[in-house]
């Protein structure tokens, strides 16, 4: 069985990122980039299904700058076979990661295509959904629980109300969330290891996707700066005031 | 904290560094903040959870310096004492003690790797690889001192009082050594030992491999310090303790072939110390920046921020020297001797004052155990004099550059 993951090169989580002056987007200049956490769990599940010997090859795909082989590295690191790196320096909209992904499906013939539920830059959550559409294949998005058999596979999915279980004949695709599993650190032998296996380039015009937006960002800005909060003599002023001024108690 | 040295590092390097830091981020550190109490706890063998060092195990972290083609990692020589710094400073941002720990198995494997006889290498390194509680140790220092005998006087007089015979095909050694890192609990030693009383000691000193259970030999105690407890120091008595002829590791010259030991050793101290400055350095910049005194939050005192300004500018002359010296290192640059120790002391001493500005800024909290923050300034106190004072270091620096004057022998008290 085949797993493709998909990774994204993001800014590192830990981070106060700022916008820039013009509004125009973020300032990424000198932050410190890793890859999204969600993707980090889609490596993990891969690389765990293979330990088990329910998969024997992962390729992993990012589609980016060069620094995003970096991102492809560390997946390399963590146990994946193979990298695939489709090189932009343009900012690539889902629909068109969608699509580049869907042609690298259809060269790579996966079984299961997993990725992160969404990225923590832009948050969109929108590429798996698309790339399971334009394949035609089943999803299971928001994953926290992954059963794979023969011919199928159990998703279990963390929804508003709860949990639903959902099953998908492969190839299917699943989007990795929160609690799937705990992604491992890459040991120092294995990075030193991934240094010798193989990562492939691509650009996305090799595919014969567009990758020109289709949206226009409007102004990034940061978010209003909180207030202070205010001390209060008395529990009846405490009680006064959530009333008439937070109006969260009626 | 800055990190300008991106540019020059390998993406390995990086990804290394990275991996290494998210494990001290994530484990290491939240235990320290939350467990003060356990440094204090006096069964040294209970004080590190079991856990901690399980995830040093799982990324890697213990067993640096075992060449590739008995299992461990395949670093590249050519920045591999750059590497070994990069790690160290990681995990002694998180705990120096589990550091020191850690990579006196380093240090000690290139040794072994370097003089070992094959059939010891494939018999020991196996054996450090798989059992994760296993430590090195490297046996130099005893009670007649350590640092005088790395002065210029390479005269009998001067000679360590541990001394090896031959005994058919064994050595009997007999001697102790003391404040030995890993001592108390290492399953290997490197020793070192007389094996001529007539010439002085870089003549005159040999190096054994001393398995931990080799009859004769015993620990006698763990060393209480004052930081960096979470590695046990210990010390050790050997009494008519025979050792296959084998196990000898360098005949005569032991102290003037370890030079690649001794390098790695002072780089790595280096960025060790350079580690505990880094904490002391983001624990402070965190207080400063929420802690209110006054009606502002302290950085906003401008005799605050000028004291966190000397830490970080401390801190990166600390770190631009030890760049430079472990580059030296590396390239086995004729310098390479005298950067070394200037890393290690100008670190040691520029750290003891960042550690003091971030006791000073913390006010009454700084001197509280809860805090931790006086956990930082004791760690750091430690590094003045292990691996030799700062004196001492100070006229290896010298007598370096200056070893027909320097360096010439000034003859015998009478
Ligand atoms: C935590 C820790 C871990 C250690 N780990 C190890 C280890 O793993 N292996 C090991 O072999 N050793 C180890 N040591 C020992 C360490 O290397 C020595 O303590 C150090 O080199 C100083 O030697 P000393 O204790 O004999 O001090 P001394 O040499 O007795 O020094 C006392 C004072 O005299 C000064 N002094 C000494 N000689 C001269 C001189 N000729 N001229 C001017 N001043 C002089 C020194 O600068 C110092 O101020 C460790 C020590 C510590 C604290």
């Amino acid at each position: 069985m085949k797993i493709l993951v998909a990774v994204k090169r993001v800014a590192d989580p830990n981070v106060k990122v700022r916008a820039l002056a013009d509004g125009s987007g973020v300032d990424l200049a000198n932050i410190k980039m890793t890859m999204n956490p969600f993707d980090e769990i889609a490596v993990e599940e891969a690389v765990r299904l293979k330990e088990v010997g329910r998969a024997n090859e992962i390729v992993v795909v990012s589609i980016g700058p060069e620094k995003s082989a970096e991102t492809l590295r560390t997946a390399l690191a963590m146990g994946a076979d193979r990298g695939l790196l489709v090189r932009t320096d343009a900012v690539v909209e889902p629909l068109a990661v969608a699509k580049i992904l869907k042609a690298v499906a259809e060269a790579e013939r996966p079984d299961i295509i997993i990725t992160g539920k969404q990225a923590i830059d832009d948050d969109a959550n929108q590429t798996g959904q698309m790339l399971s559409a334009l394949l035609g294949w089943g999803q299971g998005t928001f994953a926290s629980k992954l059963v794979v058999g023969d011919k199928a596979i159990e998703v279990t999915r963390e929804v508003d109300g709860g949990l639903q279980t959902v099953g998908l004949p492969l190839p299917a695709l699943v989007t990795a969330d929160l609690r799937l599993n705990e992604p491992r650190y890459a040991s120092l032998p294995n990075i030193m290891k991934a240094k010798k296996k193989p990562i492939d380039e691509r650009t996305p015009a090799d595919y014969g996707v567009a990758v020109e937006p289709r949206l226009t960002v409007v102004r990034v800005h940061e978010p209003a700066t909180r207030k202070a909060g205010i001390k209060v003599g008395s529990v009846g002023e405490l009680v006064e005031r959530l009333r008439m001024e937070a109006g969260v108690l009626r | 904290m800055i990190h300008a040295d991106d540019g020059i590092l390998s993406q390995e390097q990086r990804l290394m560094r990275d991996s290494c830091r998210s494990f001290v981020d994530d484990v290491v550190t939240p235990f320290i903040r939350s467990n003060w109490q356990r440094e204090w706890d006096m069964s040294p063998g209970e004080r590190l959870p079991g856990a901690i060092l399980e995830g040093a195990e799982a990324i890697g972290i213990r067993t640096l310096g075992v060449p590739e083609e008995f299992g461990g990692i395949d670093l590249e020589r050519e920045t591999e004492v750059r590497t070994f710094a990069l790690i160290a400073e990681e995990i002694a941002r998180g705990d120096s003690g589990l550091a020191d720990k850690l990579v006196q198995n380093w240090k000690v494997s290139i040794v072994i790797r370097q003089f070992a006889a094959k059939h010891l290498q494939e018999k020991w390194f196996p054996r450090l690889l798989e059992d994760p509680k296993f430590l090195l140790a490297h046996c130099l220092t005893e009670p007649r001192g350590a640092s005088d005998r790395w002065l210029p006087y390479n005269v009998p007089e001067a000679s360590m009082h541990t001394r090896a015979v031959p005994d058919g095909d064994h050595w009997v050694i007999n001697g102790r050594k003391q404040f030995i890192s890993n001592g108390f609990d290492a399953s290997l030693y490197v020793v070192y030992a007389n094996t001529d009383p007539s010439v002085g000691m870089l003549q005159g000193t040999s190096s054994f491999l001393v398995p931990r259970e080799t009859p004769g030999l015993t620990i006698t105690k763990c060393n209480e310090t004052m930081g960096c407890r979470f590695m046990n120091n210990g010390e050790l008595v050997f009494e008519d303790c025979r050792i296959p002829a084998d196990h000898l590791l360098v005949k005569s010259t032991a102290l003037a072939s370890a030079g690649q030991y001794f390098r790695a050793g002072k780089i790595i101290q280096a960025a060790k110390n350079l580690g505990v400055g880094v904490a002391c350095f983001e624990r402070t910049a965190d207080y400063v920046q929420n802690y209110v005194q006054g009606g502002r939050i302290l950085i906003k005192h401008q005799a605050v921020a000028l004291r966190l300004a000397d830490m970080a500018t401390r801190i990166e002359a600390v770190r631009s020297l030890v760049e430079r010296a472990s580059k030296a290192v590396d390239e086995a640059h004729p310098d390479a001797d005298i950067l070394c120790n200037m890393a290690k002391v100008y670190a040691s001493e520029e750290i003891m004052k960042v550690a003091t500005h971030a006791l000073e800024l913390h006010g009454g909290n700084g001197a509280m155990l809860e805090f931790g923050i006086e956990k930082l300034f004791r760690d750091a106190a430690i590094f003045l004099h292990m691996d030799a004072t700062v004196d001492v270091s100070r006229m290896k620096i010298i007598k370096n550059m200056f070893p027909a004057t320097a360096g010439k022998y000034a003859g015998p008290e009478t």
